[in-house]
């Protein structure tokens, strides 16, 4: 009863159960659960070392689980992984590029590693490129590319097959605004096509700006899940109130942060108070006799409910 | 009951599912051949004189340089023939030696180490095996090229008069080319830095050429020395080339060519399982 012989329809394209990875003594993931559905941004957002890379390894197929259960498109990356490789696109978290070859070079080999025929490839190939800007730089070397550039040809590369997912380890990490600007610009455009999209970050507003769902990683685990804004409203509160201590914040008494706002975090030189009017808690402080060298008063974002959370700002 | 009944077929099933995640594709690799031929496009030019003219300038020297030297005691060595004829066979299978390794070595490092491009390409339907064996096959036909070009050579200059002979020697060149590109894919395959190549062209890959019986009979070595030298595929190689040029007996055909090819495979199984357990971390 309840088992049938045809595989049922995943309801999810990516789906986690107790996902684990260990190396030697260190646990690099450790029994996470998470869901990426059809059409969906998902993203995963942690500091250094949260296991995000490899994470998103063991669904591309080149990482052995330890344990736990992991299926793409329903099936298990161990037993097909090449299957399934040939349905995603991913895009490293270091460049990949061959420096040999010329930009359009880079894609034309791509394409045949997916089974394409060279006619398709040189078609898809012209449309990658000028989708990410590149067609007046195809026949140049890759090696003289800025990094903005060559990340566009690495996202180009991973789109050659048209993949139903799209993978992508920390985008847009050491690009500059206008790069980085250009390339949520992109990538939102795939989305609207019906790409699925999976990305890593450790930058909060790039998790805001552009996931539809996402979880929070921190030292190999989840911390929590959800929207941007359902993450705000559950774990932080509607403003922030952050007081700048260059002199350090260990002397500020504990009684009077916690008169502020509904809750408070102390950092080397500052303090983050969460609260619902910023501009009041400000008074109270100064009531309150702190004398901080500067103050500003801004809406919570992601940063603060991975603060709260952790107890840590996702740079430190 | 009925789970007990219905687990050892699925397992069965996805152990042979996992072997064939992990086992070379019968058509894949030929596409990471097409990859190292569109950087072979754009780069040839660099590796025309170590491939093609270089062997042809050593044959050069050495055989009219050595051969004035040797001189009236050539026969002696060389059973009859010019020493020319003698050592040319024989510098064809070490230049497919020469050509192998170093192709199986910075190549293969860089896109490993540098400029991690296998990391992107295990991400796409080929897997690690695919991309070794795609490699080693590039290697191997990259040579069979440089030999055929030095085959050429030697038949339009005479100091090789049977065309047959020829082509038995670019087959010899191509199995040296295996039995070195294999191994030296391998090693390669472990490297962080390419200290590691210094080591071996230095103290292995070079002094193989004299201890091969290139120059003179390996029996003009002490007995230990000749049985290290078969040890190594590039004796069997000289040996088997040589006959094939000169026509003589070809004595040990079957151990020869087994050699070269049992060098050839387990480098070859030894590049993949090393190749994966660097990558597939
Ligand atoms: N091949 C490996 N061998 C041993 N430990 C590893 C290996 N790969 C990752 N780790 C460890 O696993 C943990 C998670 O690493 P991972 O690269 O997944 O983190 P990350 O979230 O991607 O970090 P970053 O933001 O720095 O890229 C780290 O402690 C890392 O040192
Ligand atoms: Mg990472």
């Amino acid at each position: 009863m309840g088992m049938t012989n045809s595989a049922p329809e995943p309801a999810a394209l990516i789906r986690a159960r107790g996902l684990t990875k260990v190396f030697g003594e260190r646990t690099a993931v450790a029994s996470i659960d998470f869901e990426v559905r059809d059409g969906e941004f998902f993203g995963f957002l942690g500091p250094n070392g949260a296991g995000k890379t490899t994470t998103m390894r063991m669904i591309a197929g080149v990482s052995p689980r330890t344990s736990g259960t992991l299926e793409i498109f329903g099936q298990d990356p161990d037993l097909h992984g090449s299957e399934i490789r040939g349905r995603i696109g991913v895009v490293h978290q270091q460049e990949t590029l061959d420096m040999e070859l010329s930009v359009r070079e880079n894609l034309l080999v791509f394409g045949r590693f997916f089974g394409m025929d060279r006619a398709a490839i040189a078609t898809r190939a012209d449309e990658l490129l000028e989708l990410f800007q590149l067609s007046d730089r195809a026949k140049d070397q890759v090696e003289p590319l800025s990094g903005g550039m060559k990340r566009r040809l690495s996202i180009a590369r991973s789109l050659i097959a048209s993949p139903r997912i799209l993978m992508l380890d920390e985008p847009t990490t050491g690009l500059d605004p206008q790069a980085r600007h250009l390339l949520w610009d992109a990538l939102q455009r795939l989305k609207r096509g019906g790409t699925t999209i999976v990305l890593t970050t450790h930058y909060m507003d790039e998790a805001e700006q552009l996931c539809d769902r996402l979880v929070v990683m921190d030292q190999a685990k989840i911390v929590a899940e959800g929207s941007p804004r359902q993450l705000i409203a559950e774990h932080a509160s509607r403003e922030v109130l952050e007081l700048r201590f260059p002199n350090g914040t260990e002397s500020i008494d504990v009684k009077v942060l916690e008169g502020i706002g509904d809750r408070y975090e102390r950092l080397a030189e500052r303090v983050i108070i969460g609260c619902e009017n910023g501009e009041a808690a400000h008074a109270r402080a100064l009531e309150h006799g702190l004398d901080p060298e500067s103050w500003l008063v801004r809406r919570s974002s992601l940063e603060d409910v991975f603060l709260r959370l952790t107890g840590r700002t996702l740079d430190e | 009951m009925s789970a007990a009944q219905s687990a050892t077929p699925l397992r069965a099933r996805s152990r042979l599912a996992a072997i064939r995640e992990a086992a070379p594709h019968p058509t894949r690799w030929r596409h990471i051949v097409g990859y190292m031929l569109a950087v072979y496009r754009r780069e040839w030019q660099g590796s025309v004189f170590s491939g093609f003219i270089e062997p042809i300038v050593v044959l050069a020297g050495l055989g009219i340089g050595l051969g004035v030297l040797v001189g009236d005691k050539a026969a002696e060595i060389t059973g009859g023939v010019s020493y020319v004829a003698y050592i040319a066979p024989a510098l064809m299978v070490s230049s497919a030696m020469n050509l192998a390794t170093s192709e199986a070595a910075w190549p293969i490092l860089a896109r490993v180490a540098w400029v991690r491009i296998y990391h992107a390409i295990i991400a796409t339907p080929l897997n690690a095996a695919d991309v070794m064996v795609g490699a080693i096959a590039f290697i191997v036909g990259k040579v069979a090229f440089a030999a055929a070009f030095f085959a050429g050579v030697l038949l339009i200059t005479g100091i090789t008069t049977s065309p047959e002979g020829a082509l038995g020697m670019l087959a010899v060149s191509i199995l040296t080319a295996f039995a070195f590109g294999a191994p030296m894919a391998a090693f390669s395959v472990t490297q962080k830095s390419d200290q590691g190549f210094a080591f071996l062209f230095r103290l292995i890959i070079t002094p193989l050429t004299f201890f091969s019986g290139t120059y003179f009979p390996i029996e003009n070595l002490p007995f230990a020395a000749q049985v290290l030298s078969w040890c190594t595929p590039l004796a069997h190689g000289v040996a088997l080339s040589r006959a094939l040029a000169l026509g003589t007996p070809l004595t040990n055909l079957g151990i020869h060519v087994a050699a070269l090819l049992l060098w050839g495979i387990v480098g070859t199984i030894a590049a993949i399982y090393l190749f994966r357990k660097r990558m597939l971390k």
